[in-house]
């Protein structure tokens, strides 16, 4: 194909991403009704405890805040709980 | 056969690499060890630019037949995997493997920012086009906007193979690039207030849904664009092999040894293509000027559609998070997370970046896969169907 004018990919971009945002929403939706019929259901509670609202922030200088956001995020996504439900309060860099 | 001392050391002296070496070669070996260099001491992608690096340096030594072009040569071999789309696929199958779409399933409007973030890919081939090149050359620089290198491999390799060292390239220097790149722009985009929005917790997703979604998702994308089926095909089973969880050990190679191994051939291949002949043109330079536009793009699409997004849910989404969905997964999310904590450190952004970021994932395979559509060699339609779209193209009459 020999050089284009501009209108071709003008028209391809616009057709393209209507396409794009096409395919996505069905997606969008075909999870919904996914999620609809197959809900998640909670496991038996474990005991809860409480969290300790005295507790302090991480402040071992050896830890970097990127390490200790990675990793409330992570104990958050595991517990199901909002990371300002809890707090970490003690990460042991390893030796 | 007899020698003389003479003859045999002027034979050996005459195949020498130095007898054949050419400026273009000399050029290519910085070019090499440029690469080298940001891998090793900049950490820019090192598991794929030192690959790319070393096997530029073995392509340019003249007679060693390392080249791509060289038949019979190692690396020949190793670059068949690439020009008959066999390794960005499997690259693909690990990342499927490597990725939870737990976020994306919590949250599925977050798909929505995985597509506004290829408007990078179309912006960027409109310049490419205004830069002189065609249609085919124009949609494979495009795809750099996807911000996932095994898919602008794919394509470079499907519709212009001519340019695949330069768009590889730009493709994963820019995606190393990402933490430099997108918080300029995301910052000038949003206001102090709305990158300190805090999202709602994400909700938990049955194991079921989780199951469902890749064999799901490959019906729905693969019906609608059966182009794109060798890499959504590929990612969505990697991402089966995690969830089902009877596939253990697959899921385990395909997440660990599988992806080493195909990294290796993809990236050594990549850069044994990078020969003088193939990159000192001017088309590289425009290439690398149109990378950085289209991540540039991409990057704003995301979050001015974040923005939008935020406007319509009132406030419940933080803009921030759309500049994940140019894919580069996790790098994306984690430069959202950065961003907002700048703003309010208490702010956890990583999780709910990570919905758009996959997304960003299946958009470039479903932009890839427009292309392939429009100037691929995908199967024909039935002579009933062929008819019909003839008939819409006409009423239509698209220039």
């Amino acid at each position: 194909m020999d050089t284009a004018t501009l209108t071709t990919p003008l028209t391809i971009s616009v057709i393209a991403m209507s396409v794009i945002f096409a395919v996505l929403i069905i997606l969008i939706y075909t999870i919904k009704v996914m999620v609809y019929l197959a809900p998640y259901e909670e496991p038996p509670a474990p005991a809860r405890t409480r969290p300790n609202p005295t507790a302090a922030l991480v402040t071992d200088p050896r830890v970097p805040p990127e390490i200790v956001t990675a990793i409330t995020a992570a104990l958050g996504a595991h517990l199901g709980k909002s990371p300002g439900e809890f707090q970490v309060t003690q990460i042991n860099p390893g030796q | 056969m007899e020698l003389s001392f003479g003859d045999a050391l002027a034979k050996i002296l005459g195949t020498t690499g130095f007898t054949g070496l050419t400026s273009g070669h000399g050029v290519m070996l910085v070019v090499s060890c440029v690469l080298l260099y940001l891998a090793i001491g900049k950490k820019f992608e090192p598991l794929l630019l030192l690959p790319i690096g070393f096997g530029c340096l073995l392509a340019n030594l003249p007679f060693s037949m390392m080249a791509s072009t060289n038949e019979g040569g190692l690396l020949y071999f190793f670059y068949q995997g690439v020009k008959y789309e066999v390794l960005p696929p499997l690259i693909f199958l690990g990342v499927g493997a490597l990725t939870d779409f737990g976020p994306l399933l919590a949250n599925p409007k977050m798909l929505a920012l995985g597509a506004a973030a290829q408007i990078g890919v179309y912006t960027t081939l409109i310049g490419a086009v205004f830069l002189g090149f065609n249609l085919k050359e124009a949609s494979a620089i495009g795809i750099i906007g996807g911000a996932d290198g095994p898919t602008s491999i794919f394509i470079a390799s499907k519709l212009a193979p001519h340019l695949l060292a330069p768009i590889a390239v730009a493709a994963y220097s820019y995606m190393s690039l990402v933490p430099l790149i997108q918080p300029p722009i995301m910052r000038w985009l949003t206001t102090p207030e709305e990158r300190k929005i805090k999202m709602e917790q994400l909700k938990p997703i049955s194991q079921t849904v989780k199951i469902l979604f890749p064999i799901v998702a490959t019906i729905v994308c693969c019906l609608m664009l059966p182009g794109v089926t060798p890499l959504l095909g590929m990612l969505m089973l990697g991402n089966l092999f995690r969830e089902s969880g009877v596939t253990a050990r697959l899921h385990e190679t395909s997440e660990t040894h599988l992806i080493n191994i195909v990294t290796i051939l993809l990236a050594l291949a990549v850069g044994s293509s990078m020969t003088a002949d193939s990159f000192l043109r001017l088309e590289t330079l425009k290439i690398i000027l149109l990378g950085l536009i289209a991540f540039a793009m991409a990057t704003a699409g995301g979050v001015i559609f974040g923005k939008v997004m935020c406007k319509v849910s009132g406030g419940k989404i933080n803009p921030l998070i759309g500049s994940a969905g140019v894919s580069a997964v996790p790098m994306a999310a984690r430069v959202s997370q950065k961003v907002g904590s700048e703003e309010d450190p208490s702010n956890f952004l990583l999780m709910h970046a990570m919905g758009p970021n996959v997304a960003g994932v299946i958009g470039s395979a479903v932009a890839a896969g427009i292309f392939i559509s429009l100037f691929g060699d995908v199967g024909g339609a039935s002579p009933h169907a062929q008819s019909a779209f003839e008939a819409v193209a006409h009423i239509v009459s698209l220039p």
